[in-house]
């Protein structure tokens, strides 16, 4: 059997809800942003099953870069994580709530 | 296809000029500079980005409006110009503000990381491709959050740049996933080209889906209500100059893009604004920040919070100026976002001042400023003022502008009219909590003990430059409004 467009397009929606509730609902700031990444890539799946099925290779040249600036979302994220532990010795979201008025 | 690259090399002169100078910075900053302290280090990287950020002003200004470039992947039409011009204004604002204070670990990275997200906010002003405007986009988001989380000492900083980061991360993903649908539907990633194809084909359902993904996302950006959730931590902990950066420079540059992705440029058809429904969605947003913003402002007792949820309210007056801008061109909402970039990031100069002299960020820690610092007390004074929209200050007339550019079509016949309405209502509100501000700073006598506030030179100026500007374009409006 062959996949077409309609099944990649749900993949890349399920992929981006799960995700999305991911993102809402865990509590370590790790698989949150983990999350996070699942949405890009649902996004960066989308493009290249449009691009295949238009005959264009401008979305496959946009995944490449998509994945270049996850990289370095993932070293900024990150360090920005790594941070944060050392003044906290947490990554829970629950723990982070000294910012208030 | 051919390509002219020596106009694109001019196009990018500005651009390049940035990159290059934050590359020398890094250099001195290693070599040179090696054994100096912090507040030299800190004072020359900044005096280099200053200069690079000027004369990039320069040229950005001499070359002008060079129409499209690379065979329309970047479009520096006029409004491309007044914004990268007033972007290279408010990161010249920024640069300024932020010398003086020691308490940076790392100076050079931090003034080549502000380059960074200057040249990232340039090219968001001119991309005219999905793919050059997501780029643009997060090479302006990494450096804010890099720049949110900067003073390591202080745990707050690390966690309003985690909370930043996580928000704007997600933002990034629902655009990244409304413009891939755009690309499916319309099978370019040019906007332009996306245009004629949009007109073409009219109205499709999983335009609508694409549509609300890039509005959830720019409402994240924006900090517009219900996406708002992310702006008090972020503005509360981040470092000021940090703060003031976020909340100028890169509305600016954001909403410019924004008006972009929905209106097009002048020479092109509309692009999402053709869409039947978005002006319904972008209102509520409007509404709901502006009715959250200003509220919820109310009750706050740090100040860098209170100017977090006036950002929340400013930023649905601008949702309303991007209504208004279908119909009347970009002139009423770049005032708007220029008067209000430039009377935000100097209140936050004038407290990243104070916070170096051992203040907190209460409301209360601004008694007796007046004796304390008269400089400080009559630039905050200007500052807050604009941002409540008094006259003859650069707020007010960027408020009119809007709000005449919202009225004007059928007056009180339409919606959007009556959210320009409810706009002038709030307003007054918003003057409450400004004026709060503005009893402590020059009314309340000084706490017992309280010492006179030494200004650095260069944070001086630049407030006072700052201060300068809010009210010549207050009184000169058209010095603004003639390049539309």
């Amino acid at each position: 059997m062959n996949a077409g467009l309609s099944e990649y397009l749900v993949l890349s929606g399920l992929l981006f809800a799960l995700g999305f509730f991911g993102v809402l609902l865990r509590k370590n700031t790790l698989v949150i942003y983990m999350c996070l990444e699942l949405m890009l890539v649902a996004s960066t799946l989308a493009l290249v099953a449009f691009s295949r099925f238009n005959g264009a290779l401008d979305g496959h040249v946009f995944v490449f870069f998509i994945l270049t600036v996850a990289a370095a979302e993932v070293a900024v994220g990150l360090a920005i994580i790594v941070a944060l532990f050392r003044k906290r010795q947490t990554v829970m979201v629950d723990e982070l709530n000294h910012l208030k008025n | 296809m051919n390509i002219d690259y020596s106009l694109f090399f001019r196009a990018m002169q500005p651009e390049s000029l940035l990159i290059e100078a934050a590359l020398a910075i890094i250099i001195l900053d290693l070599t040179v500079m090696r054994r100096k302290d912090l507040s030299a280090r800190l004072n020359v990287a900044s005096l280099v980005g200053a200069l690079a950020v000027a004369l990039a002003a320069v040229l950005a200004l001499r070359n002008g409006a060079m129409g499209e470039i690379l065979n329309g992947v970047l479009n520096l039409d006029t409004l491309a110009v007044a914004t990268r011009v007033g972007v290279l204004g408010l990161t010249l604002l920024v640069l300024g503000i932020g010398t003086g204070g020691a308490r940076i670990r790392n100076p050079a990275e931090y003034v080549v990381i502000v380059l960074c997200a200057a040249v990232g906010f340039m090219l968001m002003a001119s991309a005219q491709q999905l793919l050059l405007v997501f780029l643009a986009l997060e090479l302006a988001s990494l450096s804010l959050y890099v720049l949110a989380g900067f003073d390591k000492s202080r745990p707050e900083s690390a966690e309003a740049g985690l909370k930043y980061f996580l928000f704007g991360g997600m933002a990034a993903a629902f655009l990244l996933f409304g413009f891939s649908l755009l690309y499916g539907l319309t099978g370019t990633l040019d906007l332009p080209g996306m245009s004629v194809v949009m007109a073409a084909t009219g109205f499709h359902p999983m335009l609508a889906v694409a549509m609300v993904m890039i509005l959830v996302g720019f409402g994240y950006k924006a900090a517009a209500a219900p996406f708002h959730l992310w702006a008090p931590d972020a503005y509360q902990g981040a470092p000021a100059p940090a703060a003031a950066f976020i909340a100028s420079a890169s509305k600016l540059a954001g909403f410019v893009l924004f008006t972009r992705l929905l209106w097009g440029s002048a020479s092109q058809g509309q692009m999402l604004g053709a869409t039947p429904g978005w002006v319904p969605v972008v209102w509520l947003l409007a509404g709901a920040s502006m009715l959250v913003g200003n509220l919820a402002a109310l009750a706050q007792s740090n100040v860098r919070r209170l100017l977090a949820y006036s950002a929340i309210a400013h930023a649905g007056a601008l949702l309303l100026g991007v209504i208004a801008s279908g119909r009347s061109g970009p002139g009423p909402l770049f005032f708007y976002l220029t008067t209000y970039g430039i009377a935000t990031a100097g209140a936050f100069g004038v407290f990243h001042v104070l916070e170096n002299q051992g203040g907190a960020q209460k409301l209360k820690d601004l008694a007796g400023l007046h004796r304390r610092s008269p400089l400080l007390a009559g630039c905050l004074m200007v500052f807050i003022l604009s941002l409540a929209g008094v006259p003859p200050l650069s707020g007010f007339f960027g408020k009119f502008a809007v709000f005449a550019a919202a009225l004007s079509p059928a007056g009180l016949g339409s919606p959007t009219g009556w959210l320009a309405v409810f706009a002038i209502a709030m307003s007054a509100v918003g003057l409450y909590y400004y004026l709060l501000i503005l009893k402590e700073a020059l009314v309340r006598p000084a706490a017992a003990g309280a010492t006179a506030v030494k200004v650095p030179a260069a944070a001086a100026l630049t407030l006072v430059a700052a201060a300068g500007l809010t009210l010549i374009f207050g009184m000169f409006p058209s010095l603004l409004l003639r390049w539309f």
